[in-house]
């Protein structure tokens, strides 16, 4: 029993957090919001680095990893607000189509030929997929009206699982946006940031980033083991890392000031990356709902000596 | 990542069991804060050592089991499963041990560490002073060297457990002309010597915790500083570095709170307001997040890294859930909530809990405190006002 992150999963998060970070700054956002939000140059980078595959066996050109490294890698997608549908269809579809057994185009997936829009009755739209276009409050985001019959529970905690990854990603990028914005702005004759009303809230952010973080990728492990009670922990880590950026994002445009409302600052960009995954793949009471019907329903064993239960 | 014991582990975790059901006392033991109930904490100590379940996280040449960080998370959920009570001897374990290992002599391990195991002898901290709360570095009680001895002169304050406790531990200026962090020792000292007065402090539920403690000329032998004259401030920061860190409040403590007080709420469900059932599933869900946290911290630290700022966050996010998991109890039971004991007979231990975990966000260290740690060591804002 361990909740040890090796040294390969951060390395390779790392790698993958050094090539967005030169690769996908905010200036490659506001090209891409001028520009149409969509960059064939920038999803063949993430096809080179053998993302797509990251969960493709390697018998099917992929890398054959698991749910957890797949989380941590999708922390890095929330954390440079990354628009291409990586996440979507390398992090969810593919496990989805593997537990299914529809193995045909795996291949495809991780050569980056295919993607794989995603329709669940939970959501009432698809992204990236086909149908009359809906507008997000996100400008990276391209939603379609979609009749989504699909109600796996499996699809559904792969999605949920995977937009908590990129929410506590997303919370980590606006905790630091605010405080660099903190360092530089002087009033008063000093940084903002000297300020106790300042640093106390920003340390409040990042108490609930670092601890939604462990949530995460144990939920993650739990649904890579298919464990009965992986549903529970799942939502467990939604909730946890929708609470850790809702407020991470308020937290972050009080302290950026009126500069933080206005479109010049980057910020925005996280923050309505932050409300679309929020309200995405069940909302905050729907996973507490689901959470309840474990804990107060007596369907999951609770209890110091049930950690890992 | 596993989420699976070892066979290993399963074992330890029965054996632990086996022991906790068969000696944890079936009735609460009476508050440790008073001399009835510190007497049965003490002697709770002593049952424990008997099974050599005092110190597991110790070396075995010390008295310890010398069990891993995973091992140790595995004793303490049994511990609270079972209702152990709260540790007397916690300055001891968690606090000064740790610390008498890392800068100790042969000699001042051999003799204070196999009592402190025991149970023998019950440690009280002296950290602060009328004028040096939060603020350590301004300790202004004196030590000054007279041939093999310190003569200490001053005033402790806050200090646990020194009502009823045999030894205590602090930190002394040594040289006169020192300013903050430096020219400070700690020292050990019995809290029975000649010149030392305690003052117990009532606390706010009645009883007597923690005391002042004032020294008169009181004549130290110089075997007891720890680490060398002067280097007070470096051992100190590596004993609240252990006491805000991992050890100082296990998961299983709130896990156990939390079970508790799902309980508590399905008793009250009809009454319970929409508000109180989702403070109750946070309260579960915080102390899960705290569990994985410390786990994921141990782990970490069982593969070589260190602590650092996390003992902030870890001391902000414990404490604040402590307080309000039993806020939601206090608010489950009503009218009830005011009742020191219950129609039944039984002690309202919500009530002593709640009063309890309102003193969680101001000592080891105050959350503001803690607050600015956090965003200046970990956050990289700048500081002001520290000298």
């Amino acid at each position: 029993m361990d909740m040890l992150l090796t040294e390969d999963q951060l390395a390779l998060a790392e790698t993958v957090r050094d090539y967005l970070a030169g690769t996908h700054g905010p200036e490659v956002l506001r090209r891409l919001d001028a520009e149409g939000n969509r960059d064939p140059a920038i999803w063949q980078g993430l096809v080179d680095m053998g993302l797509t595959g990251l969960l493709v066996p390697e018998a099917q050109g992929g890398l054959g990893m698991g749910l957890v490294d797949a989380a941590l890698i999708a922390a890095e997608c929330g954390r440079t607000c990354l628009a291409e549908p990586l996440v979507d269809t390398a992090f969810v579809g593919v496990p989805w189509l593997q537990a299914q057994g529809k193995t045909d185009q795996l291949a495809d997936v991780a050569a980056g030929r295919v993607t794989l829009p995603l329709a669940h009755a939970i959501n009432p739209w698809v992204a990236d997929g086909a149908g009359v276009a809906l507008k997000s409050v996100d400008p990276m985001r391209n939603l379609a009206a979609s009749a989504n019959d699909n109600a796996d529970p499996h699809l559904l905690n792969l999605g949920a699982l995977m937009s908590a990854a990129q929410l506590v990603g997303l919370a980590d990028a606006m905790l630091h946006l605010a405080v660099e914005y903190a360092k530089i702005r002087t009033q008063f004759g000093q940084p903002i940031g000297a300020f106790q009303a300042i640093k106390h809230q920003l340390a409040t952010c990042a108490v609930a980033i670092e601890f939604a973080k462990p949530v995460v990728w144990q939920a993650a492990q739990a649904l890579q083991d298919r464990r009965p009670s992986a549903a529970v922990h799942v939502s467990h880590a939604k909730v946890a890392a929708t609470d850790a950026a809702i407020l991470t994002a308020e937290t972050a445009i009080q302290v950026h000031g009126a500069m933080g409302y206005t479109y010049e600052v980057d910020l925005h960009f996280w923050m309505k990356r932050s409300w679309a995954l929020s309200g995405a793949w069940g909302t905050r009471a729907f996973h507490l709902k689901r959470v309840d019907d474990a804990v107060l329903g007596g369907t999951l064993a609770i209890g110091p000596e049930n950690t890992f239960a | 990542m596993h989420l699976e014991c070892t066979p290993e582990q399963d074992a330890f975790r029965a054996e632990v069991r086996a022991w906790m059901e068969a000696h944890v006392p079936k009735e609460p033991l009476v508050t440790l804060e008073c001399r009835e109930g510190y007497d049965q904490h003490v002697e709770w100590e002593r049952t424990l050592s008997s099974g050599n379940w005092g110190m597991v996280t110790w070396p075995e040449a010390y008295g310890g089991r010398g069990l891993d960080l995973i091992q140790w998370l595995i004793f303490e959920e049994e511990y609270f499963r079972a209702g152990g009570p709260n540790r007397a001897n916690q300055n001891g374990i968690f606090l000064l041990g740790p610390t008498i290992m890392e800068f100790g002599t042969d000699e001042q391990k051999k003799r204070f560490l196999t009592p402190m195991a025991k149970g023998e002898v019950i440690w009280a901290q002296a950290w602060s002073e009328p004028g040096a709360g939060s603020d350590m570095a301004a300790i202004s009680s004196k030590a000054v060297r007279d041939g093999d001895h310190y003569v200490i002169t001053g005033q402790k304050t806050w200090s646990s457990r020194a009502a009823f406790a045999d030894w205590g531990f602090g930190m002394f200026r040594t040289d006169p002309d020192s300013k903050r962090h430096k020219g400070l020792t700690f020292i050990l000292f019995d809290i029975n010597s000649p010149g030392i007065t305690r003052r117990p402090i009532r606390q706010l539920h009645g009883d007597t915790g923690f005391a002042e403690l004032f020294f008169d000329e009181v004549r130290v032998p110089v075997e007891n500083c720890l680490a060398g004259e002067g280097e007070g401030w470096n051992v100190a920061m590596a004993t609240a570095g252990f006491e805000r860190g991992l050890m100082l409040r296990s998961p299983g403590r709130f896990q156990a709170t939390a079970k508790r007080l799902v309980d508590l709420y399905r008793k009250h469900e009809a009454e319970a307001s929409p508000a109180a059932r989702e403070a109750v599933l946070q309260a579960w869900m915080a102390a899960q997040a705290y569990a994985y946290n410390t786990y994921a911290v141990a782990a970490k630290i069982m593969a070589g890294g260190k602590i650092g700022a996390e003992a902030s966050l870890n001391k902000i996010f414990w404490s604040e859930l402590d307080r309000s998991m039993h806020r939601t109890a206090m608010q489950l039971l009503g009218a009830h909530a005011e009742l020191k004991r219950f129609d039944d007979g039984s002690v309202n231990q919500w009530l002593e809990g709640y009063i309890f975990s309102l003193s969680g966000p101001i000592y080891a260290g105050s959350n503001e405190v803690q607050r600015n740690i956090t965003a200046e060591r970990m956050l990289g804002l700048p500081r002001v006002g520290a000298g």
